[in-house]
């Protein structure tokens, strides 16, 4: 299924620019949002291909963004690609379950933009 | 039924004896009494005193009874006497009274002498047993007392002594056991293993070993020293110096370094992301010798990431956070991910860098990213030990059930007492700390990692002359049973750096 709308919850604004510019830049329609809560809101308002989600966030944790978006019975995104993008050093409990609900969990110092793209691409493939 | 012959103590012999012979006396008597009468009959000597006769042997019978047990008695005194004073200074229990050598009669007899003889060999052998206790328990107080901790074990592994500050949990024979974490696979059974294979005696070192896990309450830091003499009664001798004080600093230091490296990541995302974006939309831009300064900051980004990686790991391995996702994959694969990087690397520093490997080589069980992380730390430090012009060859070949990885520079090498020491944290050769920069943890980690893939890390170096570095991982074929009943948690999955990303086609199909 191709990947052609993306969320991007990032609170680090160079981060974000960069994400967003070489996104648009790729030809993606890119929302950009800065804080959790706000993250949250709008992957349940509008149907995106894909979500970027980063892990420390202001107002409310990636964990419980996804915790709330896919960890009830009902999973309410189920056509949207989750990337977990983090420079978080999480302990493995916080990991293993965040990667029991995302396809793909980065490490953003390794993701450079060109890199990003290549996995949005793989991830269209499968 | 076969019978146990308890043996009997020294203390049991005289009841035993003096019944037998009193018995034996009494016997005598009543069969000598006994004889005499039938003689008496048959000879017809029995006249009108019958009466008087029997009257007169049974009055005698009893006194002559008397007589032999009194008799017996005093003739076996001294026998008595003497097994008493022998019987005190085996220790047993007495049951006999004690003799008292100074009184008149003995004084008379001359038998003083001989229980006096006796008394003075128990009264040596008292003092000599209260000596020993006495030095003893001043050795074992002294020990309690010191802040090191030091601990026997027996030819089993036993521990047959520990004093108070020795790291010991109870076991659950009852007994007690050691209670250390030790790094990887250098543990002490597995050098107790080695050395019961082919030493007799031996000697070994671990620093900073911690008795409880990161955050458990009082935890604290050993340097171990392990003395082996093999077949002794303490097989084994640990001693431990209790280091918490010194090692303590370092773990805060990592409790900040590994905060400060996080930190450090963001900056580094933003300044490697955009000169990967910048490097694609310059390319027709920029000139002269531009395009060399460009890569100068790929370079340094990459080597700061790189860097920033080693310490994190460092902190987690220190941690027992540190965990490999093995799955199989080959070196030329691992190499892939590292090759532009470390081509760049060498090349700003005017250095050759040779690639021979072939691509036949087995799959070996690696984790990419942690291994690609090794090669990166061997190839950065024959970069910086070796000279202008000089050149690395990283090459590879089957050895047994392993694959052998080696990293070789035609640099300055190392003389022998710095090979030793060489993969411990934060150690930099004198040289070294003068005019090379590092902060002595790439090995350490280096060789953490390859020990938690279940290979080996080695050095072979000649002062001069240049070092070769080799790495050497299992070959996936003889790990693979294992690996799947460990229940990989890695399967289905891509490795992507340090991240991953599901394996779609198994994950959704």
């Amino acid at each position: 299924m191709p990947i052609k709308t993306i969320l991007c919850i990032e609170d680090d604004r160079f981060i974000g620019e960069m994400y967003v510019r070489s996104l648009k830049k790729a030809g993606y329609e890119v929302d950009w949002v800065v804080d959790g809560n706000d993250g949250l809101i709008t992957a349940r308002n509008k149907q995106y291909d894909a979500i970027l989600l980063d892990v420390m966030l202001p107002e409310r944790r990636g964990t419980e963004i996804l915790d709330a978006l896919r960890g009830g019975k009902e999973d309410l995104i189920p056509k949207t690609h989750v990337i977990v993008l983090t420079n978080f050093q999480q302990d493995d409990e916080s990991r293993i379950a965040m990667q029991k609900h995302a396809d793909a969990y980065l490490i953003k110092a390794e993701i450079t933009p060109k890199k990003l793209i290549s996995v949005i691409e793989k991830l269209e493939d499968k | 039924m076969e019978v146990k012959k308890v043996p009997r103590l020294a203390s049991q012999f005289w009841p035993e004896f003096i019944r037998i012979k009193i018995r034996l006396i009494v016997l005598t008597q009543i069969a000598i009494a006994f004889v005499f009468g039938i003689i008496l009959i048959f000879t017809a000597s029995i006249t009108d005193s019958l009466v008087l006769i029997w009257f007169i042997s049974f009055l005698l019978l009893p006194v002559e009874l008397i007589v032999g047990i009194l008799f017996i008695i005093s003739a076996t005194r001294p026998t008595k006497d003497l097994l008493a004073a022998i019987i005190k200074v085996t220790g047993e229990q007495p049951t006999l009274p004690l003799p008292n050598p100074n009184s008149t009669k003995n004084e008379q007899t001359g038998f003083r002498d001989a229980l006096q003889t006796i008394y003075e060999l128990s009264a040596s052998r008292d003092q000599e047993k209260t000596e020993t206790s006495q030095t003893d328990s001043i050795v074992s107080n002294a020990l309690d007392m010191t802040n090191c901790g030091f601990i026997a074990l027996d030819k089993n592994r036993k521990i047959i002594y520990s004093n108070k500050t020795a790291p010991t949990r109870d076991s659950t024979d009852g007994g007690k056991e050691i209670d250390l974490i030790f790094n990887g696979n250098d543990t002490l059974n597995a050098w107790l293993d080695a050395c019961a294979e082919d030493s007799v005696q031996d000697e070994h070192v671990w620093t900073r070993i911690p008795d409880h896990l990161p955050n458990e309450e009082g935890r604290r830091f050993f340097d171990v020293i392990a003395s082996y003499h093999k077949d002794s009664a303490s097989e084994t001798v640990l001693t431990l110096i209790d280091r918490t004080g010194a090692y303590e600093v370092d773990e805060e230091n990592l409790d900040f370094i590994s905060f400060a490296a996080h930190e450090l990541r963001g900056p580094i995302t933003v300044i490697k992301g955009y000169l990967d974006v910048l490097e694609d939309e310059l390319a027709d831009k920029l000139t002269d010798d531009q395009p060399e300064l460009f890569h100068r900051l790929v370079v340094s980004s990459n080597r700061l990431s790189g860097y920033i990686d080693n310490i994190l790991n460092t902190s987690r391995y220190d941690r027992r956070h540190l965990k490999m996702n093995l799955s199989e994959d080959t070196v030329v694969a691992i190499y892939d991910t590292i090759s532009d990087d470390m081509k760049l690397r060498a090349g700003a520093q005017n250095r050759l860098l040779t690639v021979a490997l072939p691509d036949d080589l087995p799959t070996i069980a690696a984790d990419r990213a942690s291994i690609g992380e090794v090669l990166g730390n061997l190839i950065d430090n024959a970069i910086k030990y070796s000279n202008e012009g000089g050149v690395i060859r990283v090459t590879a070949k089957v050895n047994g059930d392993f694959v052998d990885i080696s990293i070789a520079d035609n640099g300055i090498g190392m003389p022998e007492n710095v090979v030793s020491q060489l993969f411990q944290k934060f150690y930099r050769s004198h040289r070294s700390r003068e005019t090379v920069a590092g902060s002595g943890i790439g090995l350490y980690i280096s060789k953490a990692i390859v020990e938690s893939h279940g290979g080996k890390i080695s050095v072979r170096s000649e002062d001069g002359h240049g070092s070769t570095f080799t790495v050497s991982l299992p070959i996936y074929a003889t790990v693979a049973d294992k690996l799947k009943a460990g229940d990989n948690s890695n399967e289905g999955l891509i490795n992507e750096g340090n991240g991953w990303i599901k394996n779609h086609s198994m994950y959704r199909s």
